[in-house]
């Protein structure tokens, strides 16, 4: 597979592949940024 | 946490580091070097993503069961380790609600792709539902019950989660004994090619380097908000001392 | 025998309360009713007799389900008023004594529920039993005790939660499903006679084994929950 070929969404089965891909970056990366946006909202208990 | 250096943090951000790196390799292996798969074609590289996390979607709840037991233990004994102990069962719930809704996302979205139907009442996928089910209420009771309590409910809860996995598990594959449905992802006979194990591998070490930060990592936020609130209610307890001086 | 004794005074407690008013039994009962309705007008049952032999455990679970959890929610409502609860943690008896009896009480009123529905569920849908109906004397009771005792005490866990009533069937429903598969596909199997007697007995040990583990899980963690302050 290429870059190309898998950012090709002409067919179901690449768009599956895709949006499978995509769906977990998404959602652990969704977390990770949730978690960072509250750390930085919550006070730092050594100051 | 007062304790905590520069040292650590350093650590934390390296381990991220080696944690994308991996994930990038592994991206690579299941992208570009794989050889497309002969009977499932491209769409059979979604394997590479589901199958490692649905495997480490498994360990967290354990994690969850053994710090809900030690804060049961340390409640009345040593009520600080207790308190971290709830950071950590909360920490790995969530995280285990995570890993469980990708496996079931990326496995409805491949069963389209690959066989046509998107969801099959079969022992893995029910199984793994119903484990989603259990830590999402989990989740749910911790968010509903009012404070000073949530910690022992959510506790007591997480053991009857945990009696209830291995039951759910025999009693559903019992079901599918009687009434076999189609089975997602090939039978048990479906292996794994010697081309795929490097992929394979890369990603199952991949997330599981990013599992353990993820989860270091709200247990750490946690522990940060209850030592937050602590100092809060230490300030407003010293603020009503002041002003009966 | 002190025991004994505890659990049977607090059975005899919640069974006295609940016949003067006898709220949970009536609002139980026409709820149950009312499901019955429901889904015979959602499946028509008398046209497809066969299709209805097959998904008729299910709805009678499905109706005892819910039925259940409008009487479980309010069982430990009696316990809330004039401070009775701050009393009985003071109570000398054991805690898992005062569970006992209140699951017991359930059961008790959610079995007359059922004697009263099983015979209007099987006018309604047209029932006629192929296997043996006395597998359901059997079946009932241990699917039910399931229910109860598990729904008992997750109706305890949530007494000061925010939102009470919709706490309960957020917990109980995902760890009763074991117990609802094998519930459902033991009545079926009766019912349908599609199963033979081996595996219908399987799932009814599944169901026995159930019941034994979250009986024993129950009772050893009430008195955790009653002081979780």
């Amino acid at each position: 597979m290429t870059w190309n070929s898998f950012f090709d969404i002409s067919t179901m089965a690449h768009r599956h592949l895709l949006f499978a891909y995509a769906a977990v970056l998404v959602i652990q990366g969704g977390y990770c940024g949730w978690i960072a946006w509250n750390w930085f909202r919550t006070k730092d208990p050594r100051h | 946490m007062e304790q905590r250096t520069p040292t650590l943090r350093n650590v934390a951000w390296l381990w991220f580091g080696i944690a994308i790196a991996v994930l990038v390799v592994g991206f690579r292996q299941a992208i570009f070097l794989t050889p497309t798969d002969a009977a499932q074609g491209d769409v059979g590289r979604t394997f590479y993503y589901h199958v490692p996390i649905a495997m480490l979607s498994l360990l967290f709840p354990y994690l969850n069961f053994a710090a809900s037991l030690a804060y049961l233990f340390w409640r009345k004994r040593d009520p600080l380790k207790a308190l971290t102990a709830d950071a950590f069962a909360l920490a790995s719930a969530e995280v285990a609600v995570v890993y469980a809704s990708i496996t079931l996302i990326t496995g409805s979205d491949w069963g389209r792709a690959a066989w046509g139907i998107w969801w099959a009442w079969d022992a893995r996928l029910t199984s793994m539902l119903l484990l989603w089910l259990l830590y999402v209420s989990y989740l749910m009771l911790r968010q509903f019950s009012s404070t000073g309590q949530s910690q022992t409910l959510a506790a007591v809860l997480s053991i009857f989660a945990a009696a209830d996995v291995p039951i759910v598990y025999m009693s559903i594959r019992w079901w599918r004994t009687q009434h076999p449905a189609p089975v997602f992802g090939g039978g048990p006979n479906a292996g794994m090619d010697k081309s795929m194990l490097p992929a394979f591998f890369w990603n199952l070490a991949g997330w599981a380097i990013w599992g353990i930060f993820i989860l270091l990592f709200r247990f750490a936020l946690e522990r940060r908000r209850q030592i937050a609130e602590q100092e809060a209610a230490l300030q407003a307890i010293e603020a009503s001392l002041e002003t009966t001086k | 025998m002190t025991y004994l004794r505890h659990v049977l005074d607090h059975l005899g407690k919640d069974i006295r309360l609940e016949w003067r008013s006898r709220d949970s039994i009536n609002g139980m009962l026409f709820f149950s009713l009312l499901v019955v309705v429901v889904f015979g007008l959602a499946f028509d049952p008398t046209s497809y007799p066969t299709l209805t032999r097959q998904i008729s455990g299910g709805i009678l679970w499905v109706a005892l389900l819910f039925a259940s959890i409008t009487a479980l929610n309010q069982s430990w409502a009696r316990e809330l008023r004039n401070q009775v609860l701050e009393a009985q943690r003071m109570a000398p008896s054991p805690a898992s004594a005062l569970f006992l009896g209140k699951a017991l009480a359930n059961m008790l009123f959610v079995l007359v529920v059922e004697a009263v529905l099983a015979p209007i569920f099987i006018v309604f849908f047209n029932l006629h039993v192929l296997g043996n109906i006395w597998v359901l004397a059997l079946v009932l009771p241990l699917g039910t005790w399931a229910l109860v005792v598990n729904g008992t005490f997750f109706a305890a866990l949530g007494l000061r939660a925010r939102n009470r009533e919709l706490l309960l069937p957020l917990l109980l429903l995902p760890i009763s499903l074991p117990a609802v598969l094998a519930m459902v596909q033991a009545t079926t199997g009766v019912l349908t006679a599609d199963l033979d007697p081996i595996q219908i007995a399987t799932w009814i040990k599944q169901l026995a084994g159930y019941d034994i583990i979250f009986t024993t899980i129950c009772i050893l963690l009430f008195e955790t929950v009653l002081n979780a302050e």
